[in-house]
């Protein structure tokens, strides 16, 4: 494992998908995010770390402007997808989010089929010309996911019957069914029992070799192990962002390293 | 796990111009979003639309056309013994009184000069309404000293006349009216010119009793409004400490077990039972088995407050949910029995929401007319009800009730009046739910 | 003696109670309340409990029955040669209920003795003029049977009040007395007085079992004494209505079902889309302003009386749909129609359908929510392929809760919706239903115990099971529903 991310963690410096430039969010008086820089490059597993109320899924929900289904919620600063400012005023969110994809803390199957769901974004999109090409959408879709195995045989079982970690791997699937170019997790597996946690930790490994993806998590041993790049938050600051082996490693802030040592979060 | 033969997706085109497909959701989006406020403004609209045409064909049924004469009273027709015993002068019906006004207006109209052609004393008798004697007769009767003089009175007009200053009835209209001619319309814009005709503001129509199909110009809400507010005594008495009592005990008392759980289903079924299927209730046990007056309050109080009784409940088990258990809890840390800590404590508490739904209850008994249908109170009665309680067994209509009523009726001008008392009754609503919303805004706790 | 004096000496004596029992378990304690084992009102209130609780209902129990055993009694005394040709014992025994009041009348104006009312009936045809004296007017002259059985009845009702009564005050005086012995200083007052007041908290609510026993017996008892007199077959598969006072009468309920049955779709069909649009709108579009101004005007749709929707139905509405899209196109000439009745009821529904959807739509989950609009789906996409289908049971829910409305919904049909039984398919003739025809049988003048009068019974029999039904089908719906987001 550790040659591999040594390999990939020199792709990873290689192309810059998303650059956050002087982000701040305010919600209603509140100011939750401060003035944050940081370059997501492609093709990497980034994950954003600190204690809770930090920042770390505001940001995320920048990202992809999920933050607008909140009315009280103000961006600003400037942040740009493959140089294309998504706060633009002639982006639509709806384009923005089919290109950048999201995965919830809790599993949020709809209450429908397994099929469905996972071709509920080719869909609404129009992804595919006929229903043989939605039908291999939906295949390979979990197949990525690694769940096909699971449920080929019971497509039109509703989404909401299956386990926790199938739950979230459907969900996952359903993400990356629409062929995003980011995927963003917030704290997928926060609400998955340790096995369930391991396929998607293995799963998100996975996905790297297709999508930049950006993982929001509480726990510093699952960024550790999936991610090549870490964002340390503390109190809507960015504290610290590098190499995840670096900032595990050798923090350059102490409050980082009192995070990572277990005396703050 | 990953699948080698799928190729890397296909990358999207650049975020700052929308592709058509974009643009034809968005086009989509905003098609459904005119749907919903489509739906708002017809919803809006309704509600407009439906005061509006209470309000235009209501408003004037507040305002009466009356005569204003000079009547000689006379001692010959009146008081022939000159006794002024009212005993004696009630013998006179109101034939006597009829001819005396009918001479006044006559009288008055040759001293005007008023000439109009063709009319004949029909015409002229029929201008005024057959109340008016009685109108007369009452004030003569309560003061028997006018009797010899001559008085100035302000009697009704006949209801077609007062439509003919309404609108409602016309010069065309009259020449296939049996009941008005063209002739008394010209009598009428004559004595109108002249100040002896005109429409004021019409306190007959809050006070006075229901009158006759064919004395629209006479009919009153009073009977109505009082048996509406006797109904509303009886179940504001009634509702309110059996709901609240009723609450208290499932919400603070009541083990988890089936029985409670029949009751609780019980009740939410029975807010949901047709209001009509308590009239019939009302009949077959109230009036049938029971053997209670028809057309009485205390039945028609009887029916609405079972219909009420669940439309308490509901709000005020939700109004002692609300109380925090914390408050229970401090209480009987202090060694309070249950009874006190919810009585001292939680009772009170709750109470701005209990009144809340008790009043939106009482509201909604106002209005209810089905099951008033069903128990009698559609008769027509004149005689106001007596004082309560022995009042309440006394015959006595309904608001809502005598809405009905009057669009039974033919002669147009009870459409006029129907719509008049929906007013009468829209402005009690009123007020009553400003009250609701007050005691809501001033009392609203949140824990 | 009057009912509110009868009240007044209970609540006399039950005060009385109060003051003494107070005095006597502070006398019992030597003055010293600290003695007692509750706070002294416990007592006072203990024994008002037990004075007036008990006596007050005797009283009502005893006046709710005194009525059903004097007529019992006086309908023996009436034979068959009493009863006019097509009248019933029902009419002849109001007739004597009617006398027996004038009687009383009469008596009380003339100042007239027991003895001089009883000489009354050695001229039974006077009885007529004197009571028509007094206010009492009569149909016919008094039969002597008549007069006599009035004379029990009065008898009765005098004997009955008198024994009411002494029965009632002397319950009022032993719950004093009994309950006043027991006060002293170790008498647990406070769990007397509160075991007492549970007991009435449990009564209190049984008030609704009784409600329903009430409906479901009145309805039952009837409508059996209906169906003997009438063959349920020709009630419940005879395609027409046509009562005739004459008897020979066709009572099927099938046009009344299909009218009841057309009018709520119509308004349901009306309701249902802009009753959810409305809710979708304002919960997932309308700014806080213009949710602030539309919610309360829909609900004052929801307070308004349904007498009002049928006086609207009536003066506005049927005659626009007659003038403007009936009579133009052919189609009738009627205002009151089952379109008149259907969108009048339509806009009284609309604020029932759109409280419950918009309870319904905001039950989802905003991650549901937050999950599509994380794939690219716009708002409209999200509603109509994810709350939606997620709320789908809610609204099944909503919709049948509507639909009992609408089915039970009496006052618009009555002013709009006509009174010819009728099965057709268009909708700008006028159709009747079920709760008119129950209306229109219960308010006529025919007798009592005719079919024609007692179908409605039946009808409401059948409106009543529907309706249950219905909200027993919604409520189980709405109820796995939430189940299954909690």
């Amino acid at each position: 494992m550790d040659d591999m991310r040594a390999v990939e963690n020199a792709v990873s410096t290689a192309e810059i998908k998303i650059a956050a430039r002087g982000v701040q969010v305010f919600y209603g008086d509140t100011h939750a995010i401060k003035d944050v820089d940081v370059d997501i490059p492609d093709r990497t597993v980034t994950a954003f770390i600190g204690p809770s109320g930090c920042g770390k899924s505001t940001f995320l929900r920048c990202l992809n402007r999920m933050n607008d289904t909140i009315p009280i919620c103000r961006v600003g600063g400037k942040i740009t997808l493959d140089g294309e400012d998504i706060y633009d005023k002639r982006v639509d969110p709806v384009q923005l989010r089919a290109k950048v994809g999201m995965v919830f803390q809790k599993p949020n199957p709809f209450p429908k089929s397994i099929y469905d769901n996972v071709a509920y974004g080719p869909k609404i999109h129009g992804l595919n010309r006929n229903k043989a090409e939605l039908d291999e959408i939906v295949e390979t879709s979990l197949r990525k996911a690694a769940l096909w195995g699971e449920v080929k045989d019971r497509l039109s079982e509703p989404g909401t019957g299956l386990s926790g970690g199938q739950q979230q791997r459907l969900c996952i699937a359903r993400a990356i069914a629409t062929s995003p170019e980011v995927l963003l997790m917030d704290e997928p597996c926060s609400a998955l029992d340790p096995i369930a946690t391991a396929q998607v930790e293995e799963l998100i490994d996975e996905l790297r070799s297709q999508f930049s993806v950006v993982i929001v998590t509480h726990s510093m041993q699952q960024a550790a192990r999936v991610s090549q790049r870490t964002a340390f938050f503390h109190l809507g600051n960015l504290v610290e962002y590098g190499e995840t082996s670096h900032i595990f490693t050798n923090p350059s802030d102490p409050r980082t390293e009192s995070y990572i040592t277990g005396r703050i979060g | 796990m990953t699948d080698a033969a799928v190729a890397t997706p296909p990358r999207h085109g650049s975020l700052l111009s929308a592709d058509d497909r974009t643009r034809r959701r968005n086009a989509a989006e905003r098609r459904f979003r005119l749907y919903g406020l489509i739906a708002v403004g017809i919803a809006i609209a309704a509600l407009i639309v439906l005061l509006s045409s209470i309000l235009v064909n209501g408003s004037s049924a507040f305002r009466q056309t009356f005569l204003h004469l000079d009547i000689h009273l006379d001692e010959k027709v009146l008081d022939k013994s000159g006794t002024r015993d009212v005993a004696v002068m009630s013998k006179v019906t109101t034939i006597g009184y009829g001819k005396l006004i009918d001479a006044a207006l006559k009288t008055t109209i040759e001293d005007e000069g008023i000439a109009v052609a063709g009319l004949t004393a029909k015409d002229v008798t029929d201008m005024i309404s057959k109340e008016a004697a009685a109108q007369v007769r009452t004030r003569v009767l309560a003061d028997p000293d006018l009797v010899g003089q001559t008085v100035s009175f302000k009697v009704l007009a006949n209801g077609r006349i007062d439509g003919y200053l309404k609108g409602r009835v016309t010069q065309e209209s009259a020449v296939r009216d049996s009941n008005v001619s063209p002739r008394q319309l010209h009598l009428a814009d004559a004595l109108r010119e002249k100040g002896l005709l005109s429409r004021d503001f019409n306190w007959g129509f809050i006070t006075a009793a229901d009158a006759s199909e064919l004395r629209p110009e006479a009919a009153g809400l009073g009977v109505a409004i009082l048996g509406s507010a006797y109904m509303m005594i009886i179940v504001l008495v009634l509702s309110l400490p059996i709901g609240v009592a009723a609450s208290i005990y499932l919400e603070e008392f009541a083990p988890q077990n089936r029985w409670t759980d029949l009751i609780e289903v019980n009740i939410s079924n029975l807010a949901a039972v047709p209001s009509i299927v308590y009239g019939i209730l009302g009949l077959a046990i109230f009036i049938n088995f029971a053997g209670l007056p028809q057309s009485a309050p205390i039945v028609g109080g009887l029916v609405l407050t079972l219909m009420t009784l669940p439309r308490i409940i509901i709000p005020t088990r939700a109004a002692l949910k609300s109380v925090p258990p914390s408050i229970r809890e401090a209480a009987l840390g202090v060694g309070a029995s249950k009874m006190q800590s919810t009585l001292h404590h939680v009772l009170p508490l709750a109470m701005p929401g209990i009144l809340t739904g008790t009043i939106i209850g009482l509201a909604q008994a106002l209005g209810e007319t089905a099951p008033l249908l069903l128990i009698g109170m559609v008769a027509f009665v004149r005689d106001y009800p007596g004082a309560p309680p022995e009042g309440f067994f006394d015959p006595a209509a309904a608001l809502p009730v005598q809405v009905y009523n009057w669009t039974q009726r033919s002669d147009p001008a009870f459409v006029e009046r129907a719509s008049g008392a929906i007013i009468v009754l829209l402005i009690f609503l009123l007020i009553m739910n400003a009250v609701a919303i007050v005691l809501r805004r001033k009392f609203e706790r949140r824990w | 003696m009057s009912i509110s004096v009868l009240v007044l000496i209970v609540l006399a004596v039950a005060a009385a109670g109060y003051v003494l029992a107070r005095r006597r378990a502070l006398a019992l304690a030597g003055g010293d309340r600290r003695k007692l084992h509750s706070l002294i009102g416990y007592y006072g209130q203990t024994v008002f409990l037990f004075a007036s609780v008990p006596a007050l209902l005797l009283l009502g129990a005893w006046l709710f029955v005194q009525p059903i055993v004097i007529e019992n009694r006086v309908a023996a005394l009436i034979t068959a040669a009493d009863i006019p040709e097509g009248g019933s014992l029902d009419l002849v025994l109001s007739d004597v209920r009617r006398v027996a009041a004038g009687l009383d009348a009469v008596a009380a104006a003339d100042g007239l003795s027991e003895a001089d009312v009883a000489a009354m009936q050695a001229d039974v045809s006077t009885v007529r003029d004197r009571l028509a004296g007094v206010g009492v007017a009569l149909g016919a002259e008094v039969k002597p049977n008549v007069f006599k059985a009035a004379t029990v009845y009065r008898g009765a009702a005098n004997t009955s009040r008198l024994a009411m009564a002494v029965a009632v005050i002397a319950v009022a005086l032993a719950g004093f007395g009994l309950s006043i012995r027991r006060v002293r200083p170790d008498f647990r007052a406070r769990n007397v007085f509160e075991a007492f007041l549970v007991t009435l908290l449990i009564g209190a609510s049984l008030v609704a079992v009784l409600t329903t026993v009430g409906i479901v017996a009145s309805l039952l008892f009837e409508s059996i004494h209906f169906f003997q007199l009438y063959p349920a077959k020709d009630f419940f598969f005879s395609l027409t209505w046509n009562p005739q006072f004459r008897g020979g009468s066709s009572l099927g309920i099938w046009p009344l079902l299909w009218g009841t049955l057309y009018v709520s779709f119509v308004a349901l069909l009306f309701a249902v889309p802009i009753g959810m649009m409305i809710a979708i709108y304002l919960s997932e579009y309308a700014s806080k302003r213009m949710r602030s101004l539309a919610k309360p005007a829909i609900e004052i749709l929801a307070g308004i009386p349904t007498i009002v929707y049928g006086l609207f139905a009536l003066i506005t509405v049927g005659p626009l749909l007659r003038d403007y899209l009936a009579q133009p196109m052919g189609l009738g000439e009627s205002s009151s129609s089952v379109m008149t009745a259907g969108l009048v009821m339509g806009v009284m529904l609309i604020p029932f359908v759109s409280s419950l959807s918009d309870d319904v739509i905001n039950a989802v989950p905003q991650a549901m929510r937050d999950g599509s609009y994380g794939l690219g789906a716009t708002q409209s996409e999200t509603v109509r392929q994810v709350i939606l289908p997620a709320a789908l049971p809610g609204i099944v829910g909503a919709i049948l809760l509507a639909a009992s409305r609408a089915i039970g919904e009496t006052m618009i049909v009555v002013m709009g919706a006509g009174a010819a039984a009728r099965l057709g398919l268009n909708p700008f003739e006028a159709m009747t239903t079920i709760t008119v025809k129950i209306v229109s049988q219960l308010t006529g003048d025919t007798e009592f115990a005719s079919p024609e009068t007692l179908v409605a019974f039946a009808l409401g029999m059948m409106l009543f099971i529907f309706t249950l039904a219905l909200n027993v089908i919604a409520l189980v719906v709405v109820r796995k529903y939430r189940e299954q987001y909690e």
